[in-house]
């Protein structure tokens, strides 16, 4: 199936039907509410089969790989959609990777029909004690977690890694939502008290580091993406308004100090979008997988993070009004930014692999 | 113990074509160039290089991305890309003083010369030790290079021209001199009534003078021009498309030149990391700052590849918007790059060494090589420039 589909076409269909389906005023109209999720949108992209990209012919889905997804998190972060899909991304990627065949047939269905939305612990999360037949814990500031009908999480047992697959209504767990500043993703901690184990929600095998590593490779490439995406789409918004606002009886766009900037912002994110290609494009036991990931997540999200921050000094007064957009791309980059592992942390372990090299 | 390289004979395998080139390199590639060119200047520099040049030439790399027609190898382009990669893999000394000749010349009369042009001045480079300089800018046409006023008057069988270059690297030892000249002053516009020439810098009424650089060298020069006769046959194109000539001329900047540059940096970024594993790799603060400097420095590498890639698949389909973005984004890298190593290096880049010629920006004579990087900001259409153009033509944005 892989062979068959051209990436680009599948970017173009995401991106008209988004543009088609979310257009910048709902984005503005949703910041407003406080629904952790789009739900009609999710039902949609469900529908469309979004859902099922990354999920093996085996399971039902398309089986295509991470440039797929890239494409797709991209296209998310141009909408600035407010929909949970990078648990959904991760969680398909963990199952194909260490659930057995009963886990996988029992979990993957809901999450390739999009009847079933995952929430992934990020790295360095709280790991749960899962030796006894009961689970105890509090995971803090999970992503997507209010809007999840599963929940992965860090666990050990036997003093090995490994991971638990949750109903997010099990008796016994409670998700606490913590409002953000960016209102098109949710976060909540999650409370496990006294909640039964069976041995169909663990996940045993070869949970080590290397899991680690392609949770981080894939969660890295899909941000890069998804902010490549809030980047370009603030840009042209700003461009947009710059060609019709005037000011000393002069288009603002008109004004060098001002279109100096766009123009290295617009480098800087031409420049950015080789990173996630590469990245997306490499196999992910390629020598130099994680290395590009890595690096595309901390560059990528840095400087999208800076071209949203610029853009709403560009449109000046009117952009720190809730009205316009960019405050919407602002929020959803700088969340980006920090989300499974912050800039300092990427940048020591790619500093790591480079005298490692 | 010598042997017979036929490393065009291995075309059609990069595997062998590739390791011919690293074995003829490991024999005959001067060893020790680094600190014997430092020594050199003027002619005594020349003579090194065109001793390089000649070495390359007897295994037909003289002019790897030359088309057979004109006395190149013929190599398809994935090739060429293999031969400037390997060079700069290999520490290869550069060509400097003829990267004229072997480049913007070419790129210029392939497209544009008579056939009389290219037989006498293309075999001059191949065959031979001519050394060619650009005359484009002026002291008052730098980046407005389209307001030059240099003229040529026609006056029978040859022009007459006066006027004043600037910038223009090598012209003290240059042969002959790549000309902008306006032989028309009523354009309706400036870019109207431009001339390109060839100038024998030997004519009558030439005059160089050197210019000194904050680098301590005098690579760049003006060039006055007092009543120089320049033959009618010396014209070429039309007169008055001298202008569209020279985006030809400009644009073989945009490919394989930077190309080698940006993988020699790369190569001596991955030794500059190595080497300072005892020392700032040890520091948290300049750790970092490397790794994110990794992270610029393969935004150019991987945008090069890409637009390398649309020039081998169809050159005049390839991105033209890509060399822009590839240009603001290389020259700032290399400044933050260079700039970098001197807080890292701290106060032993302070201390003046003379330059190696031939290393591009890459001569890890670190205070060098930082003032060196302004070359790719300034020159070539400053970096101003580029922010005008991706502003205005690329994005559409309103003329100020």
């Amino acid at each position: 199936m892989s062979d068959e589909i051209d990436i680009g076409v599948l970017a173009e269909s995401f991106a008209e039907f988004l543009g088609a389906e979310w257009p910048r005023e709902k984005a503005v109209a949703f910041a407003r509410g406080d629904a952790p999720m789009a739900a009609d949108l999710w039902a949609q992209a469900g529908a469309l089969g979004w859902t099922a990209l990354t999920v093996s012919e085996v399971q039902g889905g398309l089986g295509l790989g991470t440039q797929a997804a890239a494409a797709l998190h991209e296209a998310l972060g141009a909408a600035a959609a407010p929909l949970p899909m990078l648990g959904n991304t991760l969680a398909v990627a963990l199952l194909d990777a260490v659930a057995t065949q009963e886990q996988q047939d029992a979990l993957v269905a809901g999450l390739s029909d999009s009847s079933q939305r995952a929430a992934m612990a990020s790295p360095g999360s709280a790991v749960i004690d899962a030796d006894s037949a009961e689970l105890n814990g509090v995971v803090s500031d999970v992503l997507d977690a209010p809007s999840a009908t599963l929940l992965f999480l860090r666990g050990s047992r036997a003093g090995q890694p490994v991971w638990i697959a949750l109903p997010a209504d099990a008796a016994g767990v409670t998700i606490e939502r913590s409002l953000l500043a960016d209102t098109s993703r949710s976060l909540g901690t999650v409370t496990l008290q006294n909640v039964a184990l069976a041995d169909a929600h663990v996940l045993a095998d070869n949970c080590g580091p290397g899991l680690d590593d392609e949770l981080l490779r894939l969660a890295g490439i899909a941000l890069a993406a998804d902010s490549l995406g809030c980047g370009n789409a603030v840009l042209v918004a700003t461009i947009e308004y710059m060609g019709v606002r005037e000011q000393f009886g002069r288009l603002i766009g008109s004004f060098q100090a001002l279109k100096h900037r766009v123009a290295d912002h617009k480098a800087a994110l031409e420049a950015a979008r080789g990173l996630v290609e590469h990245a997306s494009a490499l196999a992910p036991d390629a020598p130099g997988a994680l290395l590009a990931a890595l690096t595309a997540k901390q560059h990528v999200t840095r400087i999208v993070a800076e071209v949203a921050r610029d853009c709403i000094q560009l449109y000046g007064g009117v952009g720190f009004t809730s009205e316009y957009v960019p405050h919407i791309y602002l929020k959803r980059a700088k969340l980006n930014e920090v989300l499974f592992g912050t800039r300092t942390v990427l940048l020591d372990r790619i500093a790591d692999i480079l005298e490692a090299a | 113990m010598s042997r017979t390289y036929d490393i065009l004979g291995k075309v059609g395998d990069e595997q062998a074509f590739r390791q011919e080139i690293r074995d003829w390199l490991a024999e005959h590639m001067p060893r020790n160039w680094r600190t014997e060119w430092q020594q050199v200047r003027g002619s005594a520099l020349k003579t090194e290089i065109v001793k390089w040049l000649e070495a390359r030439r007897a295994v037909g790399l003289g002019t790897p991305h030359w088309p057979k027609e004109w006395g190149g190898p013929g190599l398809p382009f994935s090739y060429q890309i293999m031969v400037y990669e390997e060079l700069s893999r290999a520490d290869a000394p550069e060509v400097e003083m003829f990267i004229i000749s072997l480049f913007h010349t070419p790129a210029t009369l392939f497209e544009h010369g008579t056939p009389e042009q290219k037989d006498k001045y293309l075999s001059g480079i191949i065959h031979g030790t001519d050394i060619w300089c650009q005359g484009f800018s002026e002291p008052g046409a730098g980046s407005d290079l389209a307001s030059l006023r240099t003229s040529a008057r026609l006056e029978g069988d040859h022009y007459v021209a006066n006027g004043q270059k600037i910038w223009s690297s090598g012209a003290a030892h240059a042969d002959y001199c790549l000309l902008l000249a306006r032989t028309d002053p009523n354009g309706k516009r400036k870019h109207d009534g431009i001339s390109y020439f060839i100038l024998d810098m030997k004519s009558p009424g030439v005059e160089v003078r050197p210019i000194n650089q904050i680098t301590g060298e005098a690579h760049f020069a003006e060039i006055f021009m007092d009543d120089v006769k320049i033959p009618v046959a010396n014209l070429i194109g039309a007169e008055g498309n001298g202008w569209n000539i020279a985006q030809s001329t400009l644009s073989t900047e945009r490919g394989l030149l930077i190309f080698g540059e940006v993988e020699r940096l790369a190569r001596s970024f991955e030794l500059d990391g190595q080497a300072a594993r005892d020392t700032w790799m040890r520091d948290v603060q300049f750790r970092r700052e490397y790794a994110a400097l990794y992270g610029e420095l393969q935004t150019v590498r991987l945008m090069i590849r890409k637009l390398l890639i649309e020039l081998e698949a169809n050159p005049d389909k390839a991105s033209p918007t890509l060399p822009t973005y590839i240009k603001l984004t290389w020259g700032p890298f290399l400044q933050r790059y260079t700039e970098f190593l001197l807080r890292a290096e701290g106060l032993e880049t302070q201390k003046w060494q003379p330059a190696i010629p031939g290393t591009g920006h890459s001569s890890r004579l670190r205070f060098n090589d930082f003032l060196n990087s302004y070359g790719w900001t300034i020159a070539g259409g400053s970096n101003e420039i580029m922010r005008n153009i991706i502003a205005e033509r690329i994005l559409g944005m309103p003329k100020g």
